[in-house]
């Protein structure tokens, strides 16, 4: 899914384990310590939620908030590092029986399963939920289930088009989906929102986004878009099917709209109700006065698990040129980049495209320099073989957000000296992923992120460099790459059976890439955030964008 | 600004002897005010570094927008080492947090964009303001019901909030002639309306009508009789409207709808030193005193011109 989408919601919740050993030791002191049954856990943000029908929202703080309300047919584990981001069975019974050569999933639910109304959950429910994804105006969050189900090519959701004759509910209890093509890995797609349960005939248009209907262990008890929203416990919903979720506070309140700046001073003081707070990641100005003993205990620090880049469109003069793509990788001075978005504390410097929580990723550095501070020479050769000894001038696409137009300057100076004038195009946020991923509109590069939906390189170089999927609008090529040798491995490794050997295989295909130099990898992002005193069992969660586990965090003392 | 009425008060009491409005007088009386002296070579400077600035961050070693990396912290968000925002022999004024731009040079440069967006919106506006409030005031009837219409439905206008709509949905473009284009179409139904009064009491004075009477045309008599009457309040109107646009701008930069990164401007640099106020307070502290003195000084200096513009017509 796209980072700025990430972004937005990654201040709503984001964080992790600060010392990596503190995290989830269990001390007494400190985020990672026990947390008590109770109490209301309070969550300071600025962005609200995109969606909270789980057919639309898709990024990685909606994908955090969902597990609270809703439950889905695998999810992701509920502990930090690797664990959290192994696939579960939640409202199944396992992570699927796949038959006909991996074409064909079949998934039991579990006894006990109710919705809040008290209606028992069934298989026609789960289907019904999935189908909605087909619907063309509630169906834009995560694109899988589309992809990858077998559909009449004129399905249209359940709204206008009925029932999708192909997923079987043979009994209350079973569902089965038949793909289009073998698909190894279909039982990390099933924890994709999508596959939410929503109770048959229910749901349409805008229903569930301002009243979702839970399957989980909360549900909205006030919603205020744009300003609050509150969940309370949802009784129909029994720990005894559930080993994912502990569910530790009674209720969650969700404060939206507040200034990045406000919630640090806020996390900081920890006054009040504030001490029973998680907020987003803090801003780099706060950096520095986090370092005192006392507010160290309070922080928790890990990767975002994203990938920020650069993309160069092929089709541009003179950026179709392998040679000038490769110069601009070796001069970037990755150095300054992470100084604009706030330092070592907010970010890695990214040698691959894939991120380091990717299973089967290999780190390796296709361009080095000392410090990652630009190789001004090498790149000079190579654009001077190329033809373009004299530079040129070339549009970088940027959103108005200061943190994005920072990183933007500080590509601009160094490639200053290799005669590269870039032109900065500051494009509206609420625009820029239109723009940029509408192939007419777009310019010579851009500056956008990627983070995996489930953490295998299936989800990240794919979507980003088959050359295939470039379509004239809402595409995510953005280097518009359409490699023979790209699309040949992509389709190669597809037909893998075994998910491991798969990862492996994309781990490598990120270095057949990264020879073409589509992008420029420039970081990977951290979260850094600051939780209050009373906060407990709290981690990062690696699936979420480094967001804290909410179903796992509470309060300390639920009494306070 | 606290100096300013005690030295009216001093300019009335003392009754002059000098030749009514003459730029000589004016420029003797405020070179002989210590207050006023101070205030012209304050921005003397400010245009200086403004015109020279390319040939002072030469001297200074760094242009304003060079990154240095080793000026500042990146393990802690990218503060800059040293005390009071990295102020050393190399940074005169400190670096940027984040990126380490020398703050001199960004200062020196932003003079530039102040000083011509400020200047040139200044000369639109007084253009407008003097020849669609002079055409008002001498036609009168149906041209100026329009012109003081429109007048009075520009000054009417939520403004601010205008133009941060209109630059933010303009496509970026040339940002400075936006902002000049912006400032002044909301600018100068002020110095219009001023315009069209004194036209109207000029237009019916003798000497206007003794010119008429011995067949003056129109243009003449614009031109010949009634321009070289309003050049006191042109004058001192346009001096005041210069820190007026220099906060505008400031304010618009500050806003986002500005001049766009990476150009160098006051408003951007309090801006985003905001956050930062209270881990690196000069970053804050040295553009937004630039600022303050710039608009100070020229407020000063308009006052001190119409006193002593108002006395010579006085006498």
């Amino acid at each position: 899914m796209l980072v700025g989408l990430v972004a937005s919601a990654a201040l709503a919740l984001t964080a992790c384990g600060g010392n990596a050993s503190g995290g989830a030791s269990g001390e007494s002191a400190g985020p990672g310590a026990k947390a008590a049954q109770g109490g209301t856990l309070q969550v300071l943000a600025n962005a609200a939620f995109s969606h909270l029908d789980p057919a639309r929202g898709f990024d990685g703080g909606v994908n955090n908030f969902y597990r609270l309300i809703y439950r889905t047919l695998t999810t992701q584990g509920a502990a930090p590092g690797a664990d959290g981001t192994k696939i579960v069975p939640d409202l199944a019974t396992d992570t699927g029986k796949p038959s006909d050569g991996g074409k064909t999933w079949t998934f039991t639910l579990k006894d006990g399963l109710f919705f809040e109304t008290g209606a028992p959950i069934t298989s026609a429910d789960v289907k019904w939920g999935v189908s909605r994804a087909w619907d063309p105006e509630i169906g834009i969050g995560s694109p899988y289930a589309k992809q990858l189900i077998d559909a009449p090519a004129s399905y249209q959701g359940p709204y206008k088009s009925g029932e999708l004759p192909t997923i079987l509910t043979p009994d209350a209890k079973t569902i089965v989906f038949h793909l289009k093509k073998p698909y190894a890995d279909f039982g990390s797609v099933v924890a994709q929102n999508t596959f939410t349960p929503v109770p048959k005939g229910q749901g349409a248009g805008n229903a569930l986004d301002s009243k979702p209907i839970a399957s989980g262990p909360y549900k909205v008890s006030e919603y205020k878009p744009g300003a609050a929203l509150k969940l309370v416990r949802n009784d129909k919903w029994d720990k005894k099917t559930d080993d994912v979720r502990q569910a530790n506070p009674d209720a969650f309140q969700w404060t939206f709209g507040l200034d990045p700046a406000t919630i640090d001073e806020r996390m900081i003081a920890g006054q009040g109700t504030d001490a029973d707070a998680i907020a987003g990641t803090i801003q780099a100005a706060t950096v520095a006065r986090v370092q005192t003993a006392q507010l160290k205990q309070r922080t928790m620090s890990g990767l975002g698990g994203c990938t920020t880049y650069m993309g160069l469109n092929s089709t541009k003069k003179p950026l179709d040129n392998v040679k000038v793509r490769q110069a601009i990788n070796l001069a970037v001075n990755k150095q300054t980049v992470r100084d604009a978005v706030g330092g070592s504390t907010l970010a890695d410097i990214a040698t691959s495209i894939q991120p380091p929580t990717i299973a089967g990723r290999v780190d390796y550095d296709p361009y080095p320099s000392p410090d990652h501070k630009g190789d001004v020479d090498g790149a000079r050769k190579l654009l001077t073989e190329a033809g373009f000894a004299d530079g040129f001038t070339m549009t970088l696409d940027t959103r108005a957000q200061p943190k994005m137009q920072a990183m933007a300057v500080a590509i601009q100076q160094a490639l200053e000296p290799l005669k590269i004038t870039v032109k900065i195009n500051t494009i509206d946020t609420a625009t820029y992923y239109e723009v940029i991923g509408t192939t007419s509109q777009q310019h010579d590069a851009a500056i956008t992120g990627w983070c995996p939906d489930w953490p295998s390189g299936a989800t990240f170089l794919p979507p980003l460099f088959d050359g295939r999927n470039i379509t004239p609008k809402g595409n995510s090529n953005l280097a518009q790459l359409n490699d023979p040798g790209v699309n040949a491995k992509i389709d190669e490794i597809a037909k893998l059976t075994d998910v491991q050997a798969a990862n492996k295989a994309y781990g490598e295909l990120d270095k057949q890439i990264m020879a073409l130099a589509p992008v420029v990898p420039l970081l990977y992002e951290k979260v850094l955030m600051i939780v209050g005193s009373n906060i407990g069992g709290a981690y990062l969660h690696d699936g979420f964008s480094g967001g804290i586990d909410l179903v796992s965090v509470g309060l300390k003392d639920a009494g306070k | 600004m606290t100096a300013t009425p005690a030295l009216v008060e001093v300019e009335e009491a003392a009754p002059s002897s000098a030749p009514p409005t003459s730029g000589k007088r004016v420029l003797t009386r405020i070179t002989r005010d210590k207050g006023a002296l101070a205030c012209l070579v304050f921005l003397a400077i400010v245009v200086l570094m403004a015109v020279a600035a390319p040939l002072i961050t030469k001297i200074s070693g760094w242009g304003p927008y060079q990154f240095d990396s080793a000026a500042i912290n990146s393990d802690l968000g990218g503060v800059p080492h040293g005390a009071l925002g990295g102020i050393s022999g190399s940074h005169w004024f400190g670096v940027e947090p984040q990126n380490g731009r020398d703050l001199f040079a960004r200062i020196v440069y932003g003079a530039r964009v102040s000083i011509t967006i400020s200047l040139s919106a200044t000369l639109l506006t007084g253009i407008l303001g003097v020849v669609l409030g002079m055409l008002a005031g001498f036609y009168r009837g149906w041209v100026d019901q329009v012109i003081s219409r429109l007048m009075d439905f520009l000054m009417a206008f939520p403004a601010l909030i205008f133009m941060i709509a209109i630059l933010s949905s303009l496509p970026s473009g040339n940002r400075p002639v936006l902002l000049v284009v912006v400032i002044s179409a909301f600018g100068w139904p002020y110095l219009a309306r001023v315009i069209r009064g004194q036209t109207m009491t000029l237009a019916n004075r003798e000497f206007v009508e003794a010119a008429r009477a011995s067949g003056a045309k129109d243009s003449q008599v614009v031109f010949r009789e009634i321009l070289p009457n309003l050049r006191g309040s042109i004058v001192v109107m346009t001096t005041l409207a210069i820190p007026g646009y220099i906060g505008t701008e400031a304010g618009l930069s500050f806003l986002g709808v500005g001049v766009s990164p990476p150009t160098a401007s006051w408003g951007q640099m309090i801006s985003s030193s905001v956050s930062w106020y209270s881990v690196d307070p000069m970053f804050f502290a040295i553009p937004g005193l630039f600022l303050f003195l710039t608009v100070l000084s020229l407020t000063v200096l308009g006052d001190k011109i119409r006193t002593l513009i108002d006395q010579g017509e006085a006498a």
